[in-house]
């Protein structure tokens, strides 16, 4: 996870920073591996685990009966074989990209998702843009106006943003967006006949169709940030150097904003890292309110239809993605904070 | 043996000045009473169809919150449900608490290598995305209310199992501690007796705001319509009134604000126990 603070080191410059940063991303890489592996024994578990074979559960989709292909499957899955060969050849499959056949959609699972991933990081980029802009600007006003009225209103906001959930903030916007004043559209993420995406006419009504799925996925983070970027920066205010900048003579505004703020950043930034997953899981409940055509309604639909190999998939890459996240938030808390030595 | 004592009574003056956390626990305390009697109220199944469908609140002064497209009391459903919702809130906590207070105590209790392997164990329920995993355990293992209750207390685990593990690590070389040691007590009851009760304030603290992950969790599901078929929780009831957003969005509106409400008050409690426990950290 990121962030372990080791006592400070004088800060590294030039070529000796890029030199800490490029060991830090191989300890980084090295440390995924195990991580990655529990991944997918957790998965081949649940596999073990499902009633039903693994191969009854590949088929169950579309009633394969066909005895030539049970056959072949059975071979190329090494049912036949014991248990640990099969993680083996499992682990070795994913290895090569091969997620296995989606029935459902008639092509490779890892194609499947790849068509629906656009949208999805779309929609997670966005909420997350949205979340960190609201957050970051709504914890800076409350602490600079700490119990007053606004640092009030801002927690008070921030309080329902957390409690409520998503998908019925999500239905509440449409009722009074869509259905009431007609100004946004309902669902899905462009209108069906219009402009196509490539031109200016298409990307304007991606965006109109954007704004109601980010609000709702992105303003429960948004509350959290707050929340944390209030606290973060009342705690940096605090520390000395506030004071030595402050009594260099410098206004309060220009502390905040060059002293105070860089480095109430690092909560939020840890936290970014720490919740890309659930971003991710967030984004199936909302993609499945607006009909949002991404990996989550890929996902949404895979597991009402009981499509197994297509529901594993989307676990072990999520997993995946969310630990390319930490290691990217590692890295840019590296270069917030050149102090920080992270193990 | 040493315990630390609680100095209860300055606790309780020092909730009971939190204002949002003593409205919360009232309300909290309502919802809980109308789980516990929701049969002593509405006797009649809340499923049956009892007046005309669609029926707006206030429409008819015998269906306060109106009727669903079925034509079955909202209100009526509310009630029942706040039975469903809470129960699963509170076993998924239980599952969370059990499995991170265990997993939290031996590692630092014993630290070292088992300390390693246990935080590696936690980092890697971290890594899988939350919904997504309690997702794929349910629809590979089936969605009954047991499923859904382990599988939520799977992916709930971590925090607690940190908070634990700090606590026994801050606490495992206190005297009291090398008193029982040198007594020539076991592993385990110190663990248990000595240790575990000391670190448990903070702990219940967390478990007060999983319960409230583990709402939203469930009602998450629910609304996908991977539930448990027999049970009427308000995450299913925004999902059953989800098709007639257009005529009567009241249907949606309603469980959804009873969600709402008690996850509010559940984190308000939990902050106002919080700020009790650690006075300092107050004026955060």
């Amino acid at each position: 996870m990121a962030g372990e603070l080791v006592s400070p080191t004088p800060a590294l410059r030039g070529s000796a920073r890029r030199t800490a940063a490029l060991r830090l991303l191989r300890r980084r890489l090295i440390q995924a591996v195990p991580l990655m592996l529990g991944v997918v024994i957790i998965n081949f578990c649940l596999i073990q685990m499902a009633p039903g074979s693994f191969l009854e559960l590949m088929t169950a989709e579309n009633q394969v009966s066909d005895p030539a292909t049970v056959a072949l499957l059975r071979k190329t899955y090494g049912l036949d074989d014991p248990v640990w060969m099969q993680l083996l050849k499992y682990i070795w499959a994913l290895l090569h990209f091969d997620f296995g056949f989606s029935y459902r959609q008639n092509m490779p699972v890892i194609q499947a998702i790849w068509i629906h991933l656009p949208a999805t990081v779309l929609l997670m980029v966005s909420s997350i843009a949205l979340a960190v802009s609201i957050g970051v600007a709504a914890g800076v006003v409350a602490s600079m106006k700490v119990r007053t009225f606004w640092d009030s209103l801002v927690s008070i906001a921030a309080m329902f943003f957390y409690a409520a959930p998503s998908f019925w903030l999500g239905i509440m916007m449409i009722v009074l967006f869509s259905v009431k004043l007609g100004w946004l559209p309902v669902g899905g993420m462009m209108k069906i006949g219009g402009a196509s995406s490539g031109t200016w006419a298409g990307v304007l009504d991606i965006l109109r169709h954007l704004i109601l799925p980010t609000l709702a996925l992105g303003l429960f983070y948004a509350a959290i940030y707050t929340r944390v970027m209030r606290s973060s920066m009342l705690e940096v205010a605090q520390l000395d150097f506030v004071r030595t900048a402050r009594a260099k003579g410098l206004s309060r505004n220009k502390v905040t904003i060059h002293h105070v703020l860089r480095n109430a950043l690092l909560p939020v930034v840890t936290i970014l890292g720490v919740q890309m997953g659930t971003v991710l899981a967030g984004s199936v409940v909302i993609e499945s309110v607006f009909s949002w055509p991404g990996v989550g309604s890929l996902l949404f639909d895979s597991v009402s239809s009981r499509n197994y190999p297509v529901v594993l998939s989307i676990m072990v890459l999520g997993s995946l993605v969310v630990i390319a996240a930490n290691i990217a938030v590692d890295l840019i808390y590296m270069w917030l904070d050149p102090r920080i030595e992270i193990r | 043996m040493q315990r630390f004592e609680f100095p209860r009574f300055e606790f309780v003056g020092r909730f009971a000045r939190n204002r949002g956390a003593l409205v919360g626990a009232c309300l909290i305390l309502v919802v809980a009473l109308m789980a516990v009697f929701a049969s002593v109220f509405f006797p009649t199944d809340p499923l049956r169809i009892v007046g005309l469908p669609e029926l707006w609140p206030g429409e008819d002064p015998e269906f306060p919150l109106g009727t669903d497209s079925l034509g079955r009391d909202i209100l009526s459903m509310i009630v029942h449900g706040a039975r469903a919702t809470l129960l699963i809130g509170l076993f998924a906590s239980a599952v969370a608490t059990i499995i991170g207070v265990g997993v939290g105590a031996i590692a630092g209790y014993f630290g070292g290598w088992v300390d390693e392997i246990s935080m590696r164990v936690a980092e890697l329920f971290q890594t899988i995305p939350n919904l997504i995993f309690v997702l794929t355990i349910v629809v590979i293992l089936g969605s009954t209310l047991t499923n859904i209750v382990i599988a939520i207390g799977i992916v709930s685990w971590t925090p607690i199992a940190r908070m634990t593990r700090a606590e026994f690590l801050s606490l495992r070389d206190r005297e009291f501690v090398q008193a029982c040691r040198s007594m020539g007590m076991s592993d385990l009851r110190i663990i248990v007796s000595e240790i575990l009760p000391n670190a448990l304030p903070p702990v219940i603290v967390l478990s007060s705001l999983v319960v409230a992950g583990a709402i939203l969790f469930e009602s998450a599901v629910s609304f996908l319509g991977l539930g448990d078929p027999n049970v009427a929780s308000w995450g299913r009831l925004v999902g059953d009134g989800r098709q007639l957003i257009r005529s009567s969005w009241y249907i949606c509106a309603i469980p959804g604000i009873a969600i709402m409400i008690t996850v509010l008050c559940l984190n308000l409690v939990g902050d106002g126990l919080n700020d009790a426990l650690n006075p300092k950290l107050r004026d955060r």
